[in-house]
């Protein structure tokens, strides 16, 4: 083996080993040492990249997840399935929904910069929520005689219109689809007054959505109104596949291009 | 000693040890690169877009999901909290975790390299340093010159630190070339966030600093080095102390996999984070993700690797000059 080779193998091992030595006592040092700058928070990121597809942003609780159904679709997923057999135009969905939200904290999440960059790049804005504020959990059972369910609405429709104001001050032209609620209780023995007041929760959202430009309140209740059985998974509450096919097709009759 | 380092250099160079650990290294990297395009590419396919920033606010949301589960333990929990603000810090701040290019590829493989199989190929080679010249009968041939036997021994140990040099530049080198044949070669100066802070109450972002990613990367290549120093002390020691080179590499591999298997369960056994092998991840302390056990952190893990490291070497040099050989 030639003398030479072996000594330049040993030089540059031995610049490695010195280079790999300098980074550690670095990361040691910077680790300890290191002052914290400050580092800018991202700004409203304001232009629109231009895109070429249908852009769809989903908001809400476990019925924008699609909890329940057991093909993980959704009614949004089963929306877009038929919205791409109707269109050439390459689809894109974000879907922001997070099981159990209630209104107060999708006021927060669309208060986040890149929740309200998503609002902006949209064509068509879903929305779900509320159910969680009503029912917490079959809760609603127990006191929707009280008073307390007065003062939660009151709440809830506050949230809904700064909801809608934050997407309308994101995007003025997207048309909002705001799905309305169910009652999923509704062959308990108390059936007939949760119904009522689901009805009445339903009436005052359709009467915020009213108040925005291109809101349009798809109802739901009467889509569970008969058989609700058929239609619920089996924690009896979330829509089952055929439940979401029901609210996706409502949806999509309304669609326009 | 500049003699015998350079004879002791032959020796490896003559094994090919060095050339096979590089094929290794090549072929594994091919394999990541395409696992990674591949996921990249389903990523795409699935969203409908390569926005890194829809991605990473699909994933916070996905993550969100996940943490309203009930099903999920406590510890699994607090890491996924973790790494939720994490990403929604680097959201906030609008940069990219994950810059696509050669260099942020080359940052993954060497954050999950560094525990298991970095030092692998470090133990192909310091496992049987001294006792394959025990099984050659060399050993006699070796000790019979008119040098002291401790200098025979360190010329064997610096050798061995610098394959090790070279095995990480090798690893470093190749991860780089191969990869930016798919993602590009660009990205050295990419913004990188570190200084995070995992505490009891979850992160604390306080002490967040931006760095390029070169530089990033040198200190993850420092750490990874540190890390396949001790992991080659430890073998090396086993190969003075057991004669049998297979008997040796067992036990380092057996060590090594336990580590790899005990970090992922040893949360509520407190004194297991005083094995070496749980420290083995100095890089996550950089990135900034809960530490296996509470209470760890970069310090420790140096100390408690480089008590590791003191103990080894002395006890390799305190039996190799006082053993019989016959």
């Amino acid at each position: 083996m030639n003398k030479n080779v072996i000594r330049s193998i040993t030089g540059i091992a031995v610049l490695f080993c010195l280079l790999w030595l300098i980074g550690l006592g670095w990361a040691v040092g910077e680790y300890y040492a290191g002052t914290p700058e400050k580092i800018p928070k991202a700004k409203t990121v304001s232009q629109v990249e231009n895109k070429k597809g249908l852009t769809i942003v989903a908001l809400g609780d476990s019925l924008t997840r699609g909890t329940g159904d057991e093909t993980g679709k959704g009614y949004v997923g089963v929306l877009i399935d038929e919205i791409k057999g109707k269109t050439k135009r390459p689809v894109q969905l974000t879907n922001l929904g997070i099981n159990g939200q209630r209104s107060n904290s999708l006021r927060k999440q669309v208060q986040e910069t890149e929740v309200g960059r998503q609002i902006q790049r949209a064509d068509m804005v879903l929305v779900t929520i509320g159910g969680n504020d009503l029912f917490r959990g079959g809760q609603a059972l127990m006191d929707f005689k009280t008073g307390d369910i007065a003062t939660i609405e009151k709440k809830y429709l506050n949230n809904l219109k700064f909801i809608f104001e934050q997407i309308r001050k994101n995007n003025p032209k997207a048309n909002v689809f705001f799905i309305g609620l169910y009652n999923p209780f509704i062959d308990l023995d108390q059936g007939r007054e949760m119904s009522k007041v689901v009805r009445h929760w339903n009436y005052d959202s359709a009467e915020v959505s009213a108040s925005f430009p291109k809101i349009v309140f798809v109802p739901t209740f009467d889509l569970f109104e008969l058989k609700v059985n058929d239609y619920l998974y089996s924690d009896k509450f979330h829509p089952n596949s055929k439940g979401y096919r029901l609210i996706a097709e409502r949806v999509a009759s309304l669609l326009t291009w | 000693m500049n003699k015998l380092i350079q004879n002791e250099m032959m020796k490896l160079i003559a094994k090919k040890r060095l050339i096979v650990i590089a094929i290794i290294i090549g072929v594994l990297v091919m394999l990541f690169t395409y696992a990674q395009y591949k996921q990249v590419q389903t990523q795409r396919e699935k969203l409908g877009t390569s926005d890194w920033r829809t991605i990473l606010q699909q994933q916070i949301v996905d993550t969100t999901n996940r943490l309203s589960s009930s099903r999920i333990t406590d510890e699994w929990k607090k890491q996924l909290q973790i790494s939720l603000q994490q990403q929604q810090y680097y959201l906030d701040h609008d940069i990219n975790p994950s810059e696509p290019g050669a260099p942020t590829f080359m940052r993954i493989f060497l954050e999950n390299s560094i525990d298991l199989f970095i030092p692998l190929m470090v133990m192909v080679i310091a496992s049987d340093l001294v006792s394959s010249e025990h099984s050659l009968g060399s050993i006699k041939l070796l000790l019979t010159r008119p040098v002291k036997r401790w200098k025979v021994l360190l010329s064997k140990y610096l050798t061995l630190c610098l394959a090790i040099s070279l095995i990480i530049a090798i690893a470093g080198i190749l991860s780089y070339l191969i990869s930016g044949l798919v993602f590009g070669y660009k990205g050295w100066g990419a913004p990188i966030l570190t200084g995070f802070n995992v505490t009891e109450t979850g992160l604390n972002t306080s002490e967040v600093k931006l760095m390029g990613q070169w530089k990033f990367l040198l200190m993850d290549f420092g750490l990874v080095w540190f890390v396949s120093i001790v992991v080659g002390t430890l073998s090396f020691m086993l190969s003075v102390l057991i004669r049998s080179t297979a008997a040796g590499m067992g036990v380092m591999l057996a060590s090594l996999i336990s580590g790899a298997i005990l970090t992922n369960m040893v949360s509520s056994w407190e004194s297991a984070k005083y094995f070496f092998m749980v420290n083995l991840r100095l890089t996550d302390y950089m990135k900034g993700t809960a530490p296996p056990i509470e209470g760890m952190n970069l310090s420790f893990s140096i100390q408690t690797l480089f008590v590791w490291w003191a103990v080894a070497l002395f006890v390799s040099f305190f039996v190799f000059t006082r053993r019989d050989v016959y």
